[in-house]
C-alpha cells in the first residue's frame, strides 16, 4: 500500500511542478474572459476536417476574416460523430463557453439548429445549406437564426457551360461526395450547363450517365483517387468533383496524369482551388471552379451582427442575383471569349433571363 | 480470498494505466502550449458541470458498455472481437427498420427493438464464430470483414428502404414511440441525450456477470478461453462454444447499436463505421474484461469524450490537439495488460531479490554463528 501512496504523491508532484510552469497565463486568460464583452464567433465543422479545401475551410476562412477585421475572438469545434446529439453537444460547449454566435455548415445541422434555437434562446446561430426543422421538413426559423442557401444549380452551370466552351468537344464527368441536397444541385446545374453550350454554342461535349457518380463520402481521398483514374481511362476530358476530400483525391489523379503530359481537366468546387491543382511552376489542372461564396455570407452575418442588422428568422438565398456564386476572377486555363460568354450567362442568370433547374428532371442522378 | 486479491489488483492496475494516460495527455498538453491542470478541469467539468452533461456523460457511455461488453465476453472464449462495429451496424439496422415500421405501443415495440437488434447483432457475431469453429478462419479477420459487410449493407438497405421524403443518406427520423429517449428521463436530466439504454446497460451486465461466475455456460466458455485442449479432453464442446460466445458477443454489441441509432442518435447515416465499435476494444482491456470493470472504464471514456468539445472551447487546444489527447489517455488506458505483466516481472524479480538476500542473511547468520 505504502508504494502506491508513494506513486500517487509523484503523480501529484508532476502535476504541480508542470502546473506552475503557466499558472500566470490562466491567471490573466481568467481576468480577459470576464472583461471582454466582445462577440465571440464559433463554428462547429460538418463531416470532415478544417483543411477540407472546401466547405468547412471557407466557413473557417469567412470566420477567421471577420474576427481579424473586427477584433473578435474564434475558435471552432469538431464534433465526435455526425448525430444530432453530437452537434448539440459541440454548440452547447461553444454557447456554455460564452461564444454566443455560431456558424454551422452543412443540412446535417437542420434538426440541432431546431434543438438550440429555443434552448440558448440568447445566442445566434447561422446555418449554411440548410433551415432549421424538428424532423419533418417543415421550416421553423426562429428570431436568433438565419438560414442561408446557396443556388448551387447555378453555379454547377457556370462550371458546366464553362467547361464545354473550352474543351468543344470530349467528355465530361461528375464526381459527387455524398448524394445530399447541395452536391445534387452543383450535379444538376452542371449538366443543364454542358447541354446549354451544346444547344447554344455547338460544341460536342458528351456526358454518359455511368460517369455520374457518388462516391458517398467527403472524405475517402483514395476513393476519388480511383474513380478519377477509371473515367479518365475511359476517356473523359474533365471531371467536375464536388465531393469535399473525394474530390482531392480526383484532383491528385489528374495532376499525376497532367505531369505526364496527359490532358485532364477537374472543375474544382465550393472554393477557387486552382492553387490545389497545380502540378508544375503555375500550371493547374483547374479548368475552373463553381464556387459559392461561403466564406463571404459566414462573413457578411457576423458584420451583420455587429452593425445591429442580423437578419433573425430569415431564410436567405444567395445566387447570381446577389453575387453569392460564381466562377473565379481569373481563370488562367479559359480562354477570354470562354470567361465572356460565361460572364454573358452570369448577367443573363441575374437578370433572370436565363433559368437553370434545381431538380433533377430529365438529367442523371 | 484469491478472487478479492485478483479483483484489487486489477483495479489498482487499471487505476495506474489511466494515471499514466492522463500523465501523457498532460505531457501532449504542455508540450503544444497549454496548461495541463487547466486543460483538465475543463476536460472534467464539461463532462460533469450540470445534470445535463452529467446524463450525456452517461448516455455516451451507454454504447459503449455494450461494445466493451461483447468484446469482454468473446475475450472470456479466447476470441478477439473487432466486429463490435458492424454488429452495432446491424443491430442499429434492425432497430431503426422495426422502428419505423411498426405502430404499436411503446412499450411493446421498445422489447421488439431490442429483441429484434439482439438477434441481428448475435447473427453477424455468430458467422465469423462459425467460420472459426468450421473452417479455422481467424475471427479477428473475419470480424474486420463483416464490419465492411455490415457497412455497405446499410449503405445500400437505408437509401432504399428507410430514407425520408428528402435525404439519401440518412434514414427517417425515429419517432418518440420507437426511440429509447423517454420525456421523464429526458426532462429529469434537463434535456440530456440520455436514454432508457443506460438501464438496459446496468441490466446486461449484471446478466453478463451473472452468466460468466454462476452458471455452467460461463464455466464452459472460460475454460474453452483457458486451454482450448483441457476443455476438449474434458468433454466441453469446444466448437459449440465458440459459435455461442460469438453470438452472444455479437448480441451485446447489436444492442449497443440500438441504444446509439434509436436512443443516443435520431437517424441512421449511411457512410459511418460507429466508432464505439472499436473504442470496446479498449474499454474492455481497461476493465480487464470484466463486466463491471467494462462498466466503469465506459463510464471514464463516456466522460472523456462528453468533457473534450467543452476543453477545446475554454482553451485554446485545437479539436485536433484534443483528439490526440483523449486517444493518448486511451492508448495508454489499454496498456493496463502490459503494465500487469511488467508487475509481475518486476514482482517475481523482487521476490527473488528478497529471497537471495534473506538466504545471504540466513548463510550471514550461520557463519556468524560459528564464530
Amino acid at each position: 500500500m505504502r508504494k502506491w501512496l508513494a506513486l500517487l504523491l509523484v503523480v501529484v508532484f508532476v502535476f504541480a511542478v508542470v502546473g506552475c510552469a503557466t499558472e500566470d497565463a490562466v491567471v490573466d486568460e481568467g481576468e480577459d474572459v470576464e472583461e471582454v464583452a466582445a462577440l465571440r464567433v464559433g463554428m462547429v465543422t460538418d463531416a470532415g476536417t478544417i483543411d477540407d479545401k472546401s466547405f468547412n475551410q471557407g466557413t473557417w476562412e469567412g470566420v477567421l476574416l471577420a474576427g481579424q477585421d473586427f477584433g473578435l475572438e474564434t475558435r471552432y469545434l469538431k464534433p465526435g460523430g455526425t448525430t444530432e446529439a453530437d452537434y448539440v453537444t459541440e454548440i452547447g460547449n461553444l454557447v456554455d463557453a460564452d461564444f454566443k454566435f455560431v456558424v454551422c455548415p452543412g443540412f446535417k445541422f437542420e434538426t440541432a439548429i431546431f434543438d438550440v434555437q429555443d434552448r440558448y434562446p440568447d445566442a445566434k446561430f447561422v446555418l449554411i445549406d440548410g433551415y432549421p426543422h424538428a424532423g419533418d421538413w417543415e421550416p421553423v426559423v426562429k428570431e436568433n437564426v438565419v438560414s442561408i442557401f446557396f443556388a448551387e444549380h447555378e453555379s454547377g452551370f457556370l462550371g458546366g457551360l464553362a467547361a464545354a466552351l473550352q474543351l468543344q468537344e470530349g467528355e465530361v464527368a461528375f464526381i459527387g461526395g455524398m448524394e445530399i441536397p447541395a452536391v445534387q444541385k452543383f450535379n444538376w446545374g452542371f449538366q443543364q450547363g454542358v447541354l446549354y453550350a451544346n444547344e447554344n454554342y455547338s460544341t460536342q461535349v458528351v456526358m454518359n450517365a455511368d460517369n455520374f457518380i457518388y462516391q458517398g463520402t467527403f472524405d475517402d481521398v483514395a476513393a476519388g483517387q480511383v474513380l478519377a483514374a477509371a473515367m479518365f481511362d475511359k476517356g473523359v476530358d474533365a471531371i467536375f468533383a464536388a465531393a469535399g476530400g473525394v474530390g482531392i483525391g480526383a484532383i491528385n489523379e489528374a495532376k499525376a496524369r497532367a505531369a505526364t503530359g496527359q490532358a485532364v481537366w477537374i472543375v474544382g468546387v465550393d472554393v477557387d482551388q486552382y492553387a490545389e491543382g497545380i502540378y508544375e511552376g503555375d500550371k493547374s489542372i483547374i479548368l475552373t471552379s463553381a464556387m459559392k461564396y461561403i466564406d463571404v455570407a459566414a462573413y457578411d452575418m457576423i458584420k451583420a451582427e455587429l452593425d445591429g442588422t442580423f437578419p433573425g428568422g430569415e431564410i436567405l438565398m444567395f445566387n447570381a442575383a446577389n453575387f453569392g456564386i460564381g466562377i473565379p476572377k481569373e481563370n488562367p486555363n479559359l480562354d477570354p471569349e470562354v470567361e465572356a460568354l460565361v460572364a454573358e450567362a452570369f448577367a443573363a442568370l441575374q437578370a433572370g433571363t436565363l433559368v437553370v433547374s434545381d431538380v433533377q428532371g430529365d438529367l442523371f442522378k | 480470498m484469491k478472487k478479492k486479491l485478483i479483483v484489487k489488483k486489477n483495479f489498482l492496475m487499471s487505476l495506474f494505466a489511466v494515471i499514466l494516460g492522463l500523465i501523457a495527455g498532460a505531457i501532449l498538453m504542455f508540450v503544444t502550449g497549454s496548461n495541463p491542470i487547466e486543460g483538465f478541469y475543463y476536460l472534467f467539468r464539461g463532462g460533469l458541470m450540470n445534470i445535463e452533461r452529467i446524463g450525456n456523460s452517461l448516455a455516451t457511455a451507454t454504447p459503449l458498455i455494450f461494445a466493451g461488453l461483447s468484446v469482454a465476453f468473446a475475450f472470456k472464449t479466447g476470441l478477439f472481437n473487432i466486429g463490435g462495429a458492424g454488429q452495432m451496424l446491424i443491430g442499429g439496422l434492425c432497430a431503426t427498420a422495426v422502428g419505423l415500421t411498426f405502430d404499436w405501443p411503446k412499450p411493446i415495440l421498445l422489447t421488439v427493438i431490442i429483441i429484434a437488434a439482439m438477434i441481428g447483432g448475435a447473427l453477424w457475431g455468430a458467422l465469423p464464430g462459425l467460420l472459426k469453429a468450421r473452417f479455422n478462419v481467424h475471427e479477428v479477420v473475419a470480424t474486420i470483414m463483416m464490419n465492411w459487410i455490415a457497412y455497405w449493407t446499410v449503405f445500400y438497405l437505408v437509401p432504399l428502404y428507410l430514407k425520408g421524403p428528402f435525404l439519401e443518406t440518412e434514414s427517417q427520423r425515429i419517432p418518440m414511440a420507437a426511440s429509447l429517449k423517454v420525456s421523464w428521463l429526458t426532462s429529469l436530466f434537463s434535456g440530456s441525450y440520455i436514454n432508457l439504454g443506460i438501464f438496459l446497460a446496468i441490466i446486461f451486465v449484471a446478466i453478463t456477470a451473472f452468466i460468466l461466475e454462476r452458471t455452467t455456460l460461463g464455466y464452459e466458455l472460460k475454460a474453452v478461453g483457458y486451454n482450448r485442449d483441457a476443455a476438449e479432453a474434458a468433454g466441453i464442446g469446444v466448437n459449440r462454444n465458440i459459435v455461442l460466445s460469438m453470438a452472444v458477443a455479437g448480441a451485446l454489441a447489436g444492442l449497443g447499436g440500438a441504444t446509439f441509432y434509436v436512443g443516443f442518435a435520431s437517424n441512421m447515416q449511411i457512410g459511418v463505421l460507429p466508432s464505439q465499435g472499436f473504442d470496446g476494444i479498449a474499454v474492455a482491456l481497461l476493465g480487464a474484461n470484466s463486466p463491471w470493470g467494462v462498466f466503469a472504464a465506459a463510464l471514464f471514456f463516456g466522460l472523456l469524450h462528453t468533457g473534450k468539445g467543452f476543453m477545446n472551447a475554454m482553451t485554446a487546444i485545437p479539436p485536433e490537439i484534443a483528439d490526440t489527447i483523449i486517444a493518448t489517455i486511451i492508448y495508454f488506458a489499454a496498456t493496463s495488460v502490459l503494465i500487469e505483466r511488467n508487475w509481475d516481472k518486476l514482482n517475481k524479480f523482487r521476490l527473488a531479490l528478497r529471497l537471495r538476500k534473506s538466504k545471504q542473511e540466513s548463510l550471514e547468520d550461520d557463519s556468524g554463528g560459528e564464530q
